[in-house]
């Protein structure tokens, strides 16, 4: 036998597993789609919604984007998309204020072998609850207005910010930490003049990015809540308005895009 | 910033303070909370430990009494039928949405196509698809083809896509091009060099982002409840309307329980992968 042939001979031979994972992805495939409900009826309409959802947003009350006209301008879409906006920023820095003790906390650099465990347990805690029962529990306690969604932004960013902290800690030079020991700092000093200047770029390039998943929930956990689309979004919910879905998508999507473009400018300054 | 110029000529320029990014914090801080002050009747934050109490607990007053018995009864037959079809909305969305990602992120990655008027187009398309979020996504599906299982698995799909694609197509940017462009020079085709040097490398990520993306299907599906979609977010719309609290706190320990087994499912595929 040649080189070659023994070469070729000798590739992993990956059939197998590469049967049963498409196997056990088509029958996964098939299993959810089980139970819903497709007939001719159903799929005969499809492009008759399809015609009726083009012409709706081929019309679009400007008005009620805008908030001209009849609507005052605290009911227009735009005024939803600026307290979204706020929301999400205000949410974003209440959760990175309480990421920075946490994160200090379950840094193994910082906080010890206990504390970086007591810390990482907490902030598992956090990130596993889901952000709408989050939502529904502060209910009760802010009430139906946007400080309920700010809240649970803010504890839910709390879990992926604290980790990314910590991590961002343990990652970095740890030669400045030697340098303050040995002239005798005590554990404040250390950290604000050995860790904080290390890692502020890292910290703020990681809020950002939470900036913009935030915007994302901020913009559909008002339907539990209320503030920003919410109360519009579970209205346009209905097959009758979709005039009004079209006026929301209208703005939700240059909303996001253009928070996304500035983010990453930033997040690319920053680096 | 205020610059100094010496008498030597050199200019000095004095850096920004940053305490006054801090005193800006505080004052939006103080400017948010402080309507507190003013309005306490607004803040009742001493209910949420009766309501987390409720949640934890079987219904006990006037309008319904239930026992532990019944409680678990719940948690073990009617929630878990709601929990397959959020599962399989999860499921669906994800296969699809990931199957469609995957041909696209090739056509939107800079270094397989040096073209820019084949990737702009189709970075410029995931772009618009990432901004919308799934609930709203579902909305449009629900318009489409109606309420049901089948709005929420086209929503999902959507919204995988757009998350997948985008990633993928960054994997790909990052990964070693070295294999296909040798392939190439053996004049394979750029399917064929895709498949042969390009999928067995990203093939692992895919898998690991596919749990990922799984994950943050079930998140969301708790919302569609409330745009019209049958899921396990129907417990606590009905529940809230309803006062059943208690039925809110079951979703809120399955829900959980789940989620901790994908990632750990999530982790054990992964080392296995690697």
């Amino acid at each position: 036998m040649t080189n070659v042939q023994q070469t070729y001979l000798k590739i992993p031979k990956r059939w197998k597993i590469n049967l049963i994972f498409s196997i056990a992805m088509l029958v996964a495939l098939i299993y959810s789609f089980a139970g819903s409900e497709i007939n001719i009826l159903r799929l005969s309409s499809v492009f008759y919604s399809f015609k009726y959802m083009i012409l709706a947003y081929t019309k679009i009350n400007w008005d009620l984007v805008l908030g001209m006209g009849i609507y005052p301008f605290s009911d227009g879409v735009v005024y939803m998309a600026l307290e979204t906006l706020a929301m999400a920023f205000f949410g974003t820095l209440l959760g990175g204020i309480l990421a920075i003790p946490l994160g200090f906390l379950s840094s193994e650099t910082v906080g010890g072998k206990t504390g970086s465990r007591i810390g990482s347990a907490v902030l598992v805690l956090i990130r596993v609850f889901p952000e709408i029962i989050l939502a529904v529990v502060l209910l009760k306690g802010f009430g139906i207005n946007s400080m309920t969604c700010v809240m649970a932004i803010g504890i839910h960013s709390v879990g992926m910010l604290g980790k990314l902290f910590a991590e961002a800690i343990d990652n970095m030079d740890k030669l400045p930490l030697e340098a303050l020991d040995a002239v005798g700092a005590n554990r404040w000093q250390k950290i604000r003049f050995g860790i904080l200047p290390q890692i502020a770029a890292d910290f703020s390039s990681v809020t950002l990015y939470r900036l913009d998943i935030n915007v994302r929930s901020a913009s559909v956990l008002g339907i539990v809540a209320a503030g920003g689309f919410g109360a519009m979004l579970s209205y346009a919910s209905a097959p009758e308005n979709q005039s009004v879905l079209a006026a929301l998508m209208v703005v939700i999507v240059p909303m996001i895009l253009i928070m996304d473009a500035i983010s990453g400018y930033l997040r690319g300054k920053l680096i | 910033m205020t610059r100094f110029t010496l008498t030597s000529g050199k200019v000095i320029v004095k850096p920004f303070n940053k305490i006054w990014i801090v005193l800006f914090v505080i004052l939006i801080i103080v400017v948010v909370l402080g309507q507190y002050i003013y309005f306490p009747e607004y803040l009742t934050l001493a209910e949420i430990w009766p309501f987390l109490k409720k949640m934890f607990s079987p219904r006990n007053d006037i309008f319904g009494h239930r026992t532990w018995g019944d409680y678990f009864n719940y948690i073990f037959t009617i929630i878990p039928y709601y929990l397959l079809k959020t599962i399989k909305m999860s499921i669906g969305g994800t296969v699809i949405g990931s199957a469609i990602a995957l041909p696209f992120s090739v056509l939107a990655a800079k270094n397989v196509f040096k073209n820019k008027w084949i990737t702009s187009p189709f970075r410029f398309i995931m772009n618009i698809i990432r901004t919308i979020p799934a609930a709203v996504m579902v909305i449009v599906a629900v318009f489409i083809v109606g309420t049901g299982n089948l709005a929420g698995i086209i929503g999902f799909s959507l919204f995988s896509f757009g998350i997948m694609a985008k990633m993928l197509y960054e994997v790909i940017e990052t990964s070693d091009m070295n294999s296909f462009e040798a392939l190439e020079s053996t004049g394979a085709n750029k399917t064929q060099a895709f498949r042969y040097a390009l999928l067995p490398q990203i093939f692992p990520i895919f898998i690991s982002y596919l749990i990922y993306v799984f994950e943050i299907n079930i998140r969301a599906s708790a919302l569609l409840a409330f745009v019209g979609v049958e899921s396990i977010g129907s417990i606590i719309q009905v529940g809230l309307d309803g006062g059943d609290f208690d039925y809110i706190g079951g979703v809120v320990i399955v829900l959980t329980f789940v989620i901790i087994i994908i990632q750990l499912f999530s982790n054990w595929i992964r080392g296995k992968l690697q």
